[in-house]
């Protein structure tokens, strides 16, 4: 998976994969293959080649922390690059916009329809996996832009929502 | 000894207290206000009693509601910590008058000691000396001018009223005299709308240094050395350390001797401190007598061995001293360093928020006195200090290595701290030294701010694999087939197909 981490106005991009006992991970360029012991829970007993980390990571409401060698790093997940500052900003706007392309399997909405926060409005398929939209702010479907088996481009809204 | 003893106070403190009790088999009840629910110092305590409203004045300032509930739980006594109540001389009257013991000095001693000037004026009628200075009342122009010059340069101009060096102002030579005193005074009224002003000697490299005295009530007076804690920011100490680098044994026994003379001149009984400026010629003199126990207490009970708190309770339930001058001993080196919820990056501005994740060093020679649990919160109501942190070595050295050791293994997440901002200045060459003034923070650290620093790969590494264990089930993506070159590989809001 793609993450990206938000720390002091900087984006790290990372991918992480997990194939059997180990993990992959990804930072510019270069792969860094890991085997972790999680001891308790956020306790990380990283092996990277001969090297061996420790540190200890949690979530509050909006950042993780992560302390490391005595110092502690404040960073906010950013789910994809560049978005984030843009669905401030929009106030959600741009949730309603498929990430991908793929087919639609299932529209669970339909004009007139009030929706709250995290309700689950459109679902996509693509490479055997489903996305979900979901209404990130309450309000009333004015548009439905896709039907059921609909083919749907990255970047396409699939519905409007007035804010109420 | 007492059956019960009230706790007034909350945090680190508190719980340091409670601990003292309960190991006399003394019942404790604590007090606590809305913002303090699982305090530590509830939790511990035998008892506690919701104060309600937050607000300082509402609650652990209020005498009415305190005394109160001392008498409804039948406490003998009321041990008020520092801050808060502990100086106030009305709450040590209340206390008295309600027939509850004061674990403190008398409220004259309080009040005597409170008030600064006559404070000084006692100790120098004791033979202590105190700096050169005029705090009279001529406060015309040419008669402080002539004060000034008899005190001689360089000389400090300061407000009577003052505080956080406003209208402050360091005279170097006689030419500059009258203009500092008029703009002093000028600023002083501006401030504080008071321009009353004092001179005083300046002295060059001050250092803070006190000595802890022990004193019963059958007129036995002893003390247990010194604390150097000339390590402070804004007034604020930050690091205490004892013994002093800079004390000599004839120094030692000197100033010894004057806290002694001191405390017993004025009929001083329970734990105190005498604090003293030292210059570089180690000339000392008498700052001022703190009638508490010392948040820095902890490093005079490593290199002693002995436990203030527990003799403050001893003390005031009538037990004579029986630890004599020459039984005291100071041994090996002890430091203490005051972790605050203030961020560094910041301005040093207090951070409240929660205590998501909390791991306190152990080991042999360090001891934490916490004021927080994981899951607390910190409130914007109280004083920001978190814990203090102890360490105890065989030399000076040993416990620089064994606090920066303690401060790297201090893991406090959710809530920005003052470590980061700690272990610069233990590493700080001239700190190791010890070439520590009260100048010593403006020196080398006015300017300081965390570098700043990128994102270490361990870091992100840390990160990723955490985020991996712990997504959400039903939003990762799942590969049948794993594919590392597939584009599809988001965090957030996939779930595997068919579900539902």
């Amino acid at each position: 998976m793609f993450i990206n981490y938000e720390h002091e106005n900087h984006v790290y991009k990372v991918t992480i994969e997990r194939r059997q006992e180990n993990f992959f991970v990804t930072y510019d360029n270069t792969e860094y293959r890991v085997s972790v012991d999680e001891i308790q829970q956020g306790h990380l007993k990283i092996t990277i080649g001969d090297r061996i980390i420790k540190s200890i990571v949690t979530e509050g409401d909006k950042e993780k922390f992560v302390f490391i060698d005595g110092s502690v790093f404040k960073v906010k997940p950013v789910e994809l690059t560049g978005r984030t500052k843009k669905r401030k900003k929009e106030a959600g706007e741009h949730d309603l916009d498929s990430p991908i392309s793929g087919k639609v399997i299932q529209v669970k909405v339909k004009k007139g329809d009030k929706v709250k926060t995290g309700d689950i409005i459109l679902v996509i398929e693509a490479m055997k996996m489903e996305y979900l939209i979901r209404a990130p702010f309450n309000g009333l479907i004015t548009k439905v832009n896709f039907k059921e088996k609909d083919q749907i481009e990255i970047g396409q809204k699939t519905v409007e929502i007035s804010k109420k | 000894m007492f059956k019960k003893v009230l706790i007034a106070n909350r945090g680190e403190i508190a719980v340091r207290i409670i601990k003292a009790c309960q190991e006399l088999g003394i019942h404790t009840v604590a007090i606590y206000s809305d913002a303090d629910l699982n305090a530590p110092h509830v939790l511990l305590a035998d008892e506690a009693v919701n104060l309600g409203d937050p607000t300082p004045i509402e609650s652990y300032l209020n005498i009415p509601k305190i005394i109160k509930i001392a008498q409804e739980k039948k406490a003998d006594a009321i041990h008020p910590g520092y801050g808060f109540l502990a100086e106030n001389p009305d709450f040590a009257e209340t206390c008295n008058k309600a027939g509850i013991k004061f674990i403190g000095p008398s409220p004259e001693v309080i009040s005597l000691m409170g008030d600064k000037i006559a404070a000084k004026k006692a100790m120098e009628a004791a033979g202590v000396p105190v700096i050169p200075g005029y705090h009279g009342t001529d406060q015309d122009n040419e008669s402080l001018v002539k004060h000034g010059k008899k005190i001689g340069f360089p000389l400090l101009v300061k407000a009577a009223a003052g505080g956080g060096g406003k209208g402050m102002r360091i005279v170097k030579t006689e030419s500059q005299l009258l203009e500092s005193i008029e703009s002093a005074k000028r600023e002083s009224k501006s401030s504080f709308g008071n321009d009353t002003v004092f001179l005083e000697k300046y002295l060059e490299k001050p250092r803070h240094i006190e000595f802890q005295i022990l004193a019963d009530e059958y007129g036995n007076v002893i003390h247990l050395f010194e604390r150097e804690c000339s390590i402070q920011r804004r007034h604020q100490k930050i690091i205490e350390e004892s013994p002093s680098p800079v004390m000599t044994p004839e120094l030692r026994e000197q100033m010894g001797r004057a806290a002694v003379t001191a405390a017993q001149k004025v009929g001083y009984t329970n734990a105190g401190t005498v604090e003293f400026m030292v210059d570089g010629f180690l000339n000392y003199y008498f700052m001022e007598m703190n009638t508490r126990l010392q948040v820095e207490h902890p490093i005079t009970e490593m290199t002693t061995g002995v436990d203030l708190a527990k003799w403050q309770l001893r003390i005031a339930s009538g037990e004579q001293l029986t630890l004599k001058q020459e039984d005291i001993f100071q041994r090996g080196h002890a430091m203490e360093c005051r972790i605050y919820a203030e961020d560094p990056k910041n301005g040093f501005l207090p951070s409240v928020g929660t205590i998501l994740k909390l791991e306190e060093p152990t080991g042999p020679n360090i001891r934490v006195d916490s004021g927080i649990l994981a899951d607390n919160h910190v409130s914007p109501y109280y004083d920001p200090m978190l814990s203090k942190l102890i360490t105890y070595a065989e030399n000076r050295t040993e416990c620089i290595n064994k606090m920066t050791w303690a401060l790297s293994h201090y893991v406090i997440l959710g809530v920005t701290s003052n470590i980061t901002f700690l272990k610069e200045v233990f590493n700080n060459h001239e700190f190791e030294k010890g070439n520590t003034t009260t100048h010593f923070i403006d020196n080398y650290f006015k300017e300081w701010t965390i570098t700043k620093k990128t994102l270490p790969v361990d870091a992100l590494i840390s990160l990723a694999v955490y985020d991996s264990l712990h997504s959400k089930k039903e939003e990762i993506v799942r590969y049948k087939e794993a594919d590392p070159h597939s584009p599809w590989k988001h965090v957030g809001r996939w779930r595997v197909s068919g579900g539902e």
